[in-house]
């Protein structure tokens, strides 16, 4: 289990835990982030990352993705 | 009356296909008490339907102002049947909105969008199947294309008509589908019965706003303890698992991927243009152009074109005959020199320019003389003569004013106030529909989320988000479409900071200013003007900082999530719309707020008491005027800012209205009726009525206070909130004084040396001010606590 942040860009991985706020944490499970998801990293800036989830594009910060556990 | 609700998800082409079903027969407002905007339309070929656009929201959850504003309508006002517009590529997530509408009891109808790209890239979503498995109608369109939209309207009206109660057919796990129903028992009549699912599921995901719809609120704590203690999670997140489950569990058979694993033409670009190292180049490149494009070339030329022909003499239909006419001009002006020089007993005649630069030596002979004769006796070249001439308004209403034998003052009121005000403010319309267009573009293409994604780093080191970086951009041509493109930010914070923000970023209007104590004070010194724009920038960063420490900003910085659409080329329309929409709603400002103001400076600074008469004044007498003596009353607020003389008082007032005034308010105070854009004519006496350090002090006011009208006007149109705005207002110039007072405090301290009480408190606003801007952040510290326990 490691952070979304350590992922390498265009690996699959699948969410195991969401951590964080309990709003943010609502607000990504909306976006389609649910623990057996699947996520990938399109590109990554200074720890912001583009991530496809759902086969949607979502961009999300650093502290979002440190608290995104994935394996 | 039939009402339809457009629900979807942001970036699913729900505003496309809106603008497709109600063409031009919008009705757009602000839902009642928030600043979400409400677009309502009738649709086309259908007299008694009107759409209600609601906002694009992900789920029915209690935590965004959209969702909340879009659940209560969709509660209270129950329309006949929701359009739920979902995005064919992305079925998955769009569907878990689907599976909410659908516990409403309203009729649902699902239109697929962007089937022209699920069907390119050889995917397929079977219509049939996903309409059985749901439960509710299902049709095919694209929204771009147009196609498909008109059976789905057609649908939507049929389904309406039907009067039927629809119960969702989506279930969850047996365990939580009991539950529910004992929930739903304790309900009672209070709830209509296709409401009772709704409702059940939100008691159970303790959603607290849902109480307010309800009179009577049954206790349902014991079935969630049961519940949570059954699954070990809480409600809200079975809830959620329980959707994604179901909608996993119907999508194989409901859509076949062939593209899976593949790389969408969409992240290939984001590969390139959000790239570590291209990114920031990139975003530069697509800035310079649009800055250069809407506020130097095209964009100036519009304004250009508006200022000096519309709302100036006139112009040449088409630009044709200009040339030939400006030819015609020069000739004629050259032939009166050389005869006034001849006149003179002078050999040679001097020919000068507008600007009177020497740009020819004639030698005078008789033939020379002759022609110039010939010239000068055939009359002032007639514009019309050379070209289809338009006349500029003014000219227009002046010979009709003539005509009616119209009283001076009121001739004035129209010409000189209300035409002269209200029209330089509309002359800045052409060169923003140019940048409208523009973000517009940028905006639908998907481009403009990327670009947030890439400044946030940036941004967040001094408490603004990236999306602020657009309207300060734009605030450097015009503040008022650059608040106005504030917009875009959804978390309100950093809405509201980005408003107040902005306008610290010298806007075209104030380089007139900048020039005129550069010319006058500083010998035109190169570093003057890029100082200005420090100063903006700084002020910009240290409000930043200081205002994100105060209560109003405080709490935990809204952290970095959104949705980015996919790349695609917008439809002309959509974008001319856009533009239109928000050129139209400054058009409609000026029509209102500028009106007012011009009206009232005009008023108190053409009329005025000379010896004991109350009267309308000549330009020249301007100095008896109400607003001078409004400038000498109030005079002395700006003494310690270093010029608290009248005139400096009542430039910094008209300034107010707009910052083009500045110059021209010193220009007929120091008793010339026109000055050059720059001032040059009044540099000596301005240089001779303040210090170097008390012009800068009024530089540096007149940059950070509150902006002009229009863009006042902005402020409070975004702000939507009295208090609000007068706090954005206030603060600007407060700021602005307490910077402008160091700022000649110091200044004279340094050169001078002379240290009084000025300077004393000078140093406590700096010691103040440094406080203000390092004092800890509070609730950060709690957060990176908090954050700590989390990550481990």
């Amino acid at each position: 289990m490691m952070p979304l942040s350590m992922v390498k860009i265009g690996e699959p991985n699948v969410i195991c835990k969401i951590g964080g706020k309990e709003e943010t944490r609502r607000f990504l499970e909306n976006l389609g982030f649910v623990p057996g998801g699947t996520v990938m990293v399109v590109s990554e800036i200074g720890g912001n990352m583009i991530v496809n989830v759902k086969d949607s594009r979502v961009a999300i910060g650093k502290d979002m993705a440190n608290k995104i556990m994935v394996r | 009356m039939i009402k339809i609700a457009l629900a979807g998800n942001p970036n699913c082409g729900k505003t496309t296909l809106f603008n497709a079903l109600t063409g031009s027969n919008q009705f757009v407002g602000n839902w009642p008490g928030v600043t979400v905007e409400k677009k309502e339309g009738k649709l086309k070929g259908h007299k008694d339907a009107v759409i209600m656009d609601l906002p694009g929201i992900y789920s029915l959850s209690p935590y965004t102002l959209e969702e909340v504003v879009a659940r209560n309508y969709l509660i209270n006002e129950k329309p006949d049947v929701i359009l739920n517009i979902i995005d064919g590529t992305n079925i998955e997530r769009n569907l878990y909105l689907s599976t909410q509408l659908m516990e409403l009891g309203i009729p649902v109808i699902i239109a697929v969008n962007m089937m022209d790209i699920v069907k390119k890239s050889g995917d397929q979503i079977y219509i049939d199947r996903l309409s059985e498995k749901l439960g509710c109608e299902v049709v095919e369109i694209s929204a771009l294309k147009g196609e498909g939209i008109k059976e789905a309207a057609d649908r939507a009206v049929w389904l309406a008509q039907q009067n039927k109660k629809t119960p969702a057919v989506h279930h969850f796990q047996s365990e939580v589908e009991t539950i529910l129903n004992r929930i739903e028992d304790k309900l009672g009549s209070q709830i209509p019965n296709e409401q009772k699912r709704f409702f059940a599921i939100k008691l159970l995901e303790k959603d607290d706003k849902i109480v307010t719809l309800m009179n009577v609120v049954p206790n349902v704590e014991d079935e969630i303890k049961e519940i949570e203690d059954m699954m070990d999670d809480d409600t809200e997140s079975i809830i959620t698992n329980e959707r994604y489950l179901y909608i996993s569990s119907i999508i194989d058979e409901c859509c076949k991927k062939n593209s899976k694993g593949k790389l969408t033409v969409s992240d290939r670009i984001d590969h390139v243009v959000t790239n570590r190292f291209l990114a920031l180049p990139i975003f530069a490149l697509v800035m310079i152009l649009v800055y250069v494009v809407s506020v130097t070339t095209v964009g100036g030329w519009a304004t250009d074109w508006a200022n000096d022909g519309v709302f100036g003499d006139g112009w040449h239909l088409f630009s044709i005959g200009t040339t030939d006419y400006e030819n015609a001009v020069e000739e004629y002006d050259r032939a009166e020199q050389i005869l006034v020089a001849f006149d003179e007993g002078e050999d040679v005649a001097q020919i000068m320019d507008e600007e009177e630069n020497v740009t020819e030596t004639v030698t005078l002979n008789d033939s020379v003389v002759s022609k110039a004769n010939e010239i000068a006796e055939a009359g002032e070249p007639d514009p019309s003569e050379f070209g289809v001439w338009v006349p500029g308004i003014p000219g227009i209403l002046e010979s009709g004013l003539d005509a009616l034998n119209c009283a001076d003052w009121l001739k004035g009121l129209i010409l000189d106030g209300i035409v002269a005000g209200v029209g330089a403010v509309l002359g800045f319309v052409p060169q923003m529909l140019v940048l409208f267009l523009f973000l517009a573009f940028l905006e639908a293409c998907g481009y403009m989320a990327r670009v947030a994604f890439i400044m946030d780093r940036i941004f967040r080191k001094f408490g603004l988000s990236g999306k602020s970086f657009i309207p300060m951009l734009i605030g450097t041509g015009c503040g008022v479409p650059g608040i106005m493109a504030s917009r875009t930010i959804e978390n309100d914070r950093d809405r509201k900071m980005t408003i107040m923000t902005t306008t610290f970023i010298p806007c075209s209007a104030k380089l007139p200013i900048i020039a005129l104590i550069s010319g006058a004070l500083f010998h035109g010194a190169w570093w003057v003007a890029p100082s200005a724009y420090f100063v903006g920038i700084a002020a910009i960063i240290c409000s930043g900082i200081m205002l994100k420490k105060t209560k109003m900003f405080a709490g935990d910085p809204a952290p970095f999530v959104m949705e980015l659409p996919a790349y695609h080329m917008p439809t002309v329309s959509n974008v001319l719309r856009s533009m239109w929409e928000r050129g139209w709603s400054f058009i409609k400002k000026a029509g209102t707020i500028i009106l007012l103001s011009t009206i009232f400076v005009w008023f108190t600074s053409y009329f005025g008491w000379i010896d004991g008469q109350f009267r309308m004044l000549d330009a020249m007498e301007l100095d008896h005027s109400i607003l001078a003596s409004i400038g000498n009353a109030i005079a002395w607020i700006f003494t310690p800012l270093g010029w608290g003389d009248w005139k400096s008082a009542v430039a910094a007032i008209t300034g107010l209205v707009a910052k083009e005034n500045v110059v021209g308010t010193f220009g007929i105070l120091f008793g010339f009726s026109e000055v050059a854009e720059n001032g040059t004519e009044i540099w000596t006496m301005l240089a001779a009525s303040m210090t170097a350090a008390a012009a800068y002090s009024f530089l540096v006011f007149n940059l950070l206070c509150a902006p002009c009208f229009a863009a006042m006007g902005a402020i409070k149109r975004e702000m939507n909130n009295a208090k609000w705005f007068w706090f954005a207002v206030g603060y600007q110039t407060v700021l602005a004084y307490a910077v402008a007072l160091c700022v000649y405090q110091f200044a004279t301290f340094f050169t001078t040396g002379a240290f009084g009480i000025g300077t004393m408190i000078a140093l406590v606003i700096t010691a103040g001010f440094l406080f203000l801007l390092c004092r800890p952040y509070k609730e950060s510290q709690r957060l990176n606590v908090s954050s700590v326990m989390s990550s481990k």
